[in-house]
């Protein structure tokens, strides 16, 4: 009988023991979003999260050119990348995957700068300015590069968006846009150092060149010439003397440049995910098809140069070579062997091709190294130049100094120095522009702004082109709030 | 110690009881007819002594011990056991069984007989498993069960299959809760199929008991134990045996595929690629040099036995399978032991323990896709060697993915190994005459090792499978669980009829998973040497993660469960079950899943007893809402598992960002399934019926739906967050019908059939969202499958054809997509007339989920020789052909041989070109109807007759041959209409899967 009672205890012990309510409370496994910012690391960590996106951009460049008259869509075939493809035939439409990568990759950096700037206050801690400061730069670049492909966009400052808010932001003229980016740069440009400690970060110089160059966007020339003449009065940036090195691994972040963006080949990446990648896809993507010889590495043959573009270069200038790969004459020279892609010119964007030597971890194609250079002194120059010589500006003869700076170089003397002035000068700053920075994505934008697009891009229909769709599924997904941008 | 006393003297006993012995003769008759039985099994009981009764149905044993036990059984009839006490004739009458009916069924928590069930439950048994000899269990419901439909992404060894209930009811997590000796255990690839007893569908709101977890339908397996009394019964199950490929796909000869290609490139004025094709000959058919004829084999060991109060049973197998594409890169092996004990402590008091150990290693090659061996096999060119210039032959430009498919196969070394144990335990105390308190503690601990060596390797320049640095990955993953039931049971029969049966209990379950692995570079070029040891480029997977992951999931539960009948005549039964989960929200832990079911048994009804068709019938209803707690975790909150790298100073540095998007109101998927049904036996108990009919609507579906670009989801390492919305109803009957005969003494026959049909329609998908997609067709496109309101689940949305434009004329009286339309290329149907061809033109085009499924079984038995033979079949779903490359130089199936040349010359095959063309878009030229009947197995045994086995051990001696998978009649051009990836939306691809091999195999049982 003690046995049963035993048992019986036993038993309402198990009853009563099985467990309370509050044993389904589990703690994530990670940080919840909502519960951060709590010292200085957080910061800088999340900081470093707006900063990752920066890397998405690789296709912004590629569309830039490609879309342009510089080179053409390449690739296997017609439908390898059809959104690239129908971008370079000017025949686009609202259902476009790469549109819409830009646009959800450029959203979404300016989500993770606002989510830092939702909790600015939260916790104080010396040298938060800096953090701040390089926050609102990321917050100006992402918005930049929304409005250069969109116009007025959605406009959403210091707050996550959270599921269900997206439906009651409406679209921003593209004024209010440039009004942050504005607002940012000037804070950025106030707040930053000259020298950042570590290699990457935005700097007051790019600050203020990006903030000159969305001046020149909105032909606000004065503003853009004051802020681009302090860059180059900064005494922090130089051309390099040898053009013929600039693009290369080994000269990354080198006295030129402005601001990079920053690429490694550490870590492996996959076509499932390409915005996890820390390579510069663009590379791998422009790479020569099928490639094998020496120097350069294998790629998909897209973005490539048109025979208009090569012959713009004036003879004996020296970026030729470096801009542009002659693929056949290359072959012929080296017993190199390549595959003839779509679209094939004969030529390759030279700057931002594969190059041998990196970890090839793979997929090779993805994880290439290259930074790539957002802004480069020589692209200040030219923009002060441009500024400059507008004529609500008028000072053509400090234009015309920076022109021929850049020219000096790529001719190795003075001799081709140019003396024009008024609309020629304007003309010469813009087919200086297209030369020294081709393959570097500003090209189709330059064209937009200047009014040139349509006489120099096959099938650009003013009025509507001058823009890209916003992408149809992302107006359906935020309530059908937003009109179509025109003519789409 | 008592105990061991009784039972030495129980022994003692007995021993000089068996000091007398007699002689035994008799006449067993048919108790019905009175006619005498020939050919019935008499034997002494835990004796091999015995015999069988002549054709007047008289027997004689010689030398019998006095007070043992005479066993009569005759299959069909109910067994008799009878004691000898003296010399005198026997006279043995043998009542028809009805045995079916009295068939155990596992409900949760709890057992019924067949008779009782008042809810669709469906029973696959031992001998079932035994005649299918399935390599993982799974196999054994597939088309043995009305309802359940079995789909696997590959027929490669060790590939997991997926379990259907009922349709595909969630756009999510389709499976069922698999419960194994009350344990969960979700992957059966680490369960002997020999070890099973029976294999237990609740497919209704019988699942309710499981609340949360029921939505997806609920299977327990019951492994085997031993019996009580039970002398210790030695078996061994053998077979091996060789497998081989069913298909080869047609792929042109080197001299077809050199023409075909000069044709494209002539067609867009290119240089011929293939000057001279004389002498190409018929090249290399690279499907012919990957398929091979690969090894199975299998041994089982069970020892099984019991005494008055304890049983056990030990069971020991070893399984190993390499792939008829690859071989032993592609083998799967599995190792297995179990220990079953049970123990009546008093006679109130009962424990039993159990322990499954496991081990499973598996090699694998790059399967069913772009870049799969077979991918490969089909698409590279025949006019290259296999072998060139000392090493494989270099597949240059034929596309980035296209490499040598032989060269693949030597660089594969994936391999995943699994050591599991599983263990349970319980005790059962009945009290008071009436009540049962029982509790049970199951557990499981498992670790995964996956290890990925990547060789330098180089396929021709620019493939994407080419490594320059060696790699290698080592994951080392560990889960353990653990369920913890108690609960109480009160059964009690009031007057004799009105029978009660409350049923009242908790369950605690934890599941935990820890996540860790490294990754290393330059590690060494060859396999046996390859070590993270050799290289300081290593580092761990999660790099930029603040910690390794890991998961800790939990539910809490309560339910009780209420039964009811009158004289077994009325039956009803409740269940209430209250869940709390972790995977919740704190506005939405708990919930209530409440379901009902009734019977009527109308057979016993006096209006029938008489009749002379029906031997049993019954009706049955049931009703409940179940639920669906398969979401990822912690989707309520915004978590910082996203990832955050950039390179500062020229290295990475890791941040920290946002993951999946958060939404506080998520909530489990409720589903609200209804069932009426029969069961019935009739002519003689020769004929049993089981039909059912059923709606299952889920509600509050969990989908991810896209989301606006504003929240970031496309950030990396973000997604869009998870919101109920979306609403399914499956609709469908199933039909199960035997057969079961004597023909003559010696010929027995058993027939069955079943059939399910499915009738899926999204009902609604989310607010203000119309549509979700997935699945992938070709590369670059849009993906192809469909969650959209007032279709099937996973519906296939492209154009629709109408042949092929015939001349100029033509192709400029109609609507194109773009001008590079030419004569020769597919018409695509401007579907809403609006004059142009696009995106809105895109439609329903075939969907992947069947119409009806069925399976047919048919088995004989011929004095010793018996035979089975098992059919299935799939009727109207569409599979997607998704395995071609589309390359100008890739090669093709024969059916380009049919090609569009000039007018007239063909409408249904397009014209091939390098130049841009619209063909290759997502249209019904790429979708084929996936119908099939598959003969899955064919056997013929025979065994040994007793006579032979007189003076032996044994007790049993079958040997036999089987072949599974003979043949599949289908229109499908692919290797395997079988395949299919069971994701809702996105199945039904076919990117050149791994086929289910035919097998040809020996075996053999022995019993003792």
């Amino acid at each position: 009988m003690i046995k049963t009672k035993h048992i019986y205890i036993i038993l309402a012990m198990v009853f009563i023991a099985s467990c309370s309510d509050d044993f389904v409370d589990v703690d994530p496994p990670f940080a919840n979003s909502a519960d951060y910012f709590n010292s200085e690391e957080d910061y800088q960590n999340a900081l470093i999260g707006a900063y990752d996106l920066l890397q998405t951009t690789y296709i912004n460049v590629m569309i830039g050119e490609i879309a342009s008259d510089n080179t053409l869509s390449g690739g296997e075939s017609a439908t390898d990348v059809i959104g690239i493809q129908e971008i370079d035939e000017m025949q686009h439409n609202p259902v476009n995957q790469q549109l819409r990568d830009i646009w959800g990759w450029m959203f979404s950096g300016v989500n993770r700068a606002n989510y830092i700037m939702q909790y600015e206050d939260k916790t104080p801690f010396p040298g938060k300015e800096n953090v701040i400061a390089q926050t609102r730069f990321l917050r100006a670049y992402y918005y930049f590069e929304l409005v250069k492909f969109f116009g007025d966009v959605p406009l959403v400052r210091d707050r996550v968006v959270e599921f269900g808010d997206e439906r009651d932001i409406p679209k921003a003229p593209k004024e209010d846009v440039y009004a942050l980016i504005e607002e940012d740069l000037i804070y950025a440009a106030n707040n930053l150092p000259l020298q950042q400690s570590e290699t990457g970060r935005a700097t007051k110089g790019a600050a203020q060149a990006l903030l000159g160059k969305a001046y020149l966007y909105q032909e606000k020339y004065a503003e853009a010439a004051d802020v681009l003449q302090e860059v180059i009065n900064s005494g922090q940036y130089a051309l390099l003397e040898d053009y013929s090195t600039m693009f290369e691994n080994n000269n990354e972040n080198n006295i030129e440049s402005v601001f990079e963006v920053q690429y490694t080949d550490e870590e492996g990446a996959g076509f499932g995910c390409l915005q996890c990648s820390e390579g510069n896809i663009a590379v791998g993507f422009n790479g020569i098809r099928n490639y094998s010889g020496p120097v350069f590495g294998s790629g998909f043959s897209f973005n490539v140069p048109t025979q208009d573009v090569v012959d713009a270069f004036e003879d004996g200038d020296t970026r030729l070579e470096t801009a542009i790969l002659d693929i056949e004459a290359w072959a012929e020279e080296t017993g190199a062997t390549y595959a003839i892609g779509y679209k094939h010119t004969g030529y390759y964007n030279r700057k931002y091709i594969a190059r041998q030597g990196d970890a090839d971890i793979g997929d090779a194609n993805l994880t290439n190294p290259n930074n790539y250079r957002a802004i480069r002194y020589a692209d200040v120059l030219l923009m002060a130049a441009e500024a400059l010589a507008s004529p609500e500006v008028g000072n053509d003869s400090q234009a015309l100094i920076y022109l021929n700076q850049v020219r000096e170089r790529a001719f190795g003397s003075t001799a081709n120095n140019l003396s024009v002035g008024g609309i020629g000068l304007r003309n010469a700053i813009q087919q200086e522009r297209r030369v020294e920075l081709v393959g570097e994505g500003h090209r189709f934008f330059d064209l937009v702004r200047t009014g040139e697009a349509a006489n120099a891009i096959d099938g650009f229909q003013t009025g509507k082109n001058e823009v890209f769709p916003i992408p149809l599924i992302e107006i359906e997904l935020a309530g059908n709030q937003w009109e179509q941008n025109p003519g789409y | 110690m008592k105990i061991k006393i009784l039972y030495l003297c129980a022994l003692f006993f007995s021993m000089i009881m068996q000091g007398q012995t007699v002689n035994v003769k008799g006449t067993v008759t048919e108790a019905s007819s009175g006619l005498p039985l020939p050919g019935v099994n008499v034997v002494i009981k835990n004796t091999t002594k015995g015999a069988s009764t002549d054709f007047d149905g008289n027997f004689t044993i010689e030398d019998v011990s006095l007070n043992s036990i005479l066993v009569v059984s005759y299959l069909g009839f109910q067994t008799q056991e009878i004691k000898i006490v003296d010399d005198k004739p026997l006279s043995i009458a043998l009542v028809e069984d009805a045995e079916a009916l009295n068939e155990v069924v596992v409900i949760g928590y709890g057992t019924q007989t067949k008779k009782e069930v008042t809810g669709a439950v469906s029973v696959v048994s031992s001998e079932t498993i035994e005649e299918l000899k399935p390599t993982r269990v799974e196999q054994a419901l597939q088309g043995q069960v009305a309802g359940v439909n079995i789909t696997s992404t590959s027929g490669s060894p060790g590939s997991a299959l997926t379990i259907n209930i009922r349709g595909i009811s969630t756009n999510g997590d389709n499976r069922p809760l698999i419960l194994v000796d009350g344990n969960v255990i979700e992957d059966l690839s680490v369960l002997n199929p020999n070890d099973i007893e029976s294999v237990n569908v609740l497919k209704d709101a019988t699942a309710g008991i499981y609340g949360v977890r029921a939505a997806n339908g609920v299977i327990l397996i019951k492994t085997k134990t031993g019996r009580k009394n039970m002398p210790t019964t030695v078996e061994i199950n053998a077979w091996g045996g060789v497998q081989e490929t069913t298909r080869k796909l047609p792929t042109l000869n080197a001299t077809e595929y050199a023409l075909l290609a000069n044709e494209a490139f002539a067609a867009n004025g290119e240089a011929l690629p293939f000057p001279d094709v004389s002498g190409l000959g018929q090249g290399t058919n690279w499907q012919d040099e990957v398929f091979e004829r690969a090894p199975i084999y299998s041994t089982a060991v069970s020892i099984r036995g019991g005494t008055e109060t304890q049983t056990f049973a030990y069971g020991a197998s070893i399984f190993s399978q390499d792939g008829i594409v690859g071989g032993n890169r592609a083998n799967f092996t599995r190792l297995n032991q179990s220990l079953n004990y049970s123990l009546d402590v008093t006679e109130n008091l009962k424990f039993n323990a159990g322990v499954i150990w496991n081990y499973t290693n598996r090699n694998r090659l790059n399967e069913g896709g772009i870049g799969s061996v077979l991918f490969n096999a089909v698409n590279n060119a025949p006019t290259l060697p296999v072998r060139q210039n000392g090493g494989f032959s270099i597949s240059e430009g034929l596309g980035n993915e296209v490499v040598n498919p032989l060269q693949q196969i030597q660089n594969s070394y994936n391999r995943q190994h699994v050591d599991r144990i599983s263990g349970v335990a319980g005790l059962s105390y009945d009290f008071l005459d009436y009540f049962t308190a029982q509790v049970n503690y199951q557990f499981n601990y498992t670790e995964e090792g996956i290890r990925t060596f990547l060789p330098e390797q180089f396929y021709g320049s620019g493939k994407v499978f080419n490594i320059f640095t060696s790699q290698l990955t080592e994951n080392e993953n560990i889960f353990r669980d653990y369920t913890f039931d108690a609960f109480l049971k009160y059964q009690r029969s009031f007057n004799e009829v009105h029978n009660l049966s409350v049923l009242l209990g908790t369950s605690v379950f934890k599941t935990e998973g820890f996540f860790s692995g490294f990754i290393g570079f330059d590690v060494g070029n060859d396999i046996a040497n390859a070590s993270l040891d050799n290289t300081s480029n290593v580092e761990s997977i999660f790099i930029g993660l603040p910690r390794n992951p890991f998961f800790d999931s939990r539910l809490l539960s309560y339910f009780t469960r209420i039964q009811y009948d009158y004289k077994g005549k009325y039956l009803f039964s409740a269940v209430l079950r209250r869940d709390g989960s972790s995977a919740f929200g704190p506005e939405n832990k708990f919930g209530y899943f409440p379901s009902f079911s009734a019977g009527w048994v109308a057979s016993d009804e006096s209006f029938l007893e008489n009749n002379s068709f029906f031997d049993f019938l019954k009706l049955r209803a049931s009703y409940g809402i179940l639920g669906n707690d398969r979401i990822p975790a912690f989707a309520f909150v915004s978590t910082l598992d996203g990832e955050a790298t950039y390179v500062l100073d020229g290295t990475r540095a890791f941040g920290q960002a946002t993951g999946r998007i958060a939404n506080p109101e998520i909530q489990w998927e409720q589903q609200k399934t209804f069932d009426i049904g029969l069961d019935a036996r009739f002519l003689d108990n020769k004929f049993d019926l089981t039909m059912d009919y059923y709606i299952r609507r889920t509600e509050d579906l969990l989908v991810s739906p896209q989301v606006s670009g504003l929240l970031g989801p496309s950030a990396p390492g973000a997604s869009a967050p998870l919101v109920n919305a979306g609403v399914i109803e499956n609709k469908g009957f199933e039909l199960a019908l035997g057969y079961n005969d004597y023909i003559g003494d010696d010929f027995k026959i058993s027939a069955r059939y079943n059939l399910t049909t499915i009738d899926n329609e999204v009902i609604s998908v989310s607010d203000g969202v119309e549509f979700l997609v997935g699945g992938a067709f070709g590369i670059g496109q849009d993906p192809p499958a469909r969650m959209e309101t007032g279709f099937p689940l996973g519906y296939f949305r492209g154009f629709k054809t109408a042949g092929i434009f015939q001349n100029q004329a033509q192709v400029e009286s109609l609507p194109t997509i773009n001008d590079n339309v030419r004569p020769g290329d597919l018409i695509f149907v401007d579907i809403n007339n609006d004059g142009v061809i696009d995106d809105d033109d895109r439609t329903n085009i075939g969907n992947p989920i069947p119409d009806f499924t069925m399976g047919f079984n048919l088995s004989f038995e011929y004095k010793n020789f018996d035979f089975v033979a098992y059919a299935f079949a799939s009727i109207g779903n569409e599979i997607v052909r998704n395995y071609e490359r589309n390359n100008p130089l890739t090669n093709r199936t024969t059916y380009y041989l049919d090609r569009w040349r000039g007018e007239g010359t063909s409408n249904s095959f397009p014209r091939v070109t390098t130049g841009a063309n619209s063909n290759i878009l997502f249209s019904d030229f790429y979708v084929e109807d996936g119908s099939f009947l598959r003969m899955q197995n064919i056997t013929l045994g025979y065994s040994l007759s007793d006579k032979a086995l007189e003076n032996s051990k044994l007790s049993k001696v079958r040997f036999y041959a089987a072949v599974q998978n003979l043949f599949t009649l289908t229109e499908y051009q692919g290797f395997d209409p079988v395949l299919s990836s069971g994701a809702p939306i996105g199945g039904g691809i076919d990117g050149g899967g791994y086929p289910n091999p035919r097998q040809f195999l020996l075996g053999m049982n022995l019993k003792f």
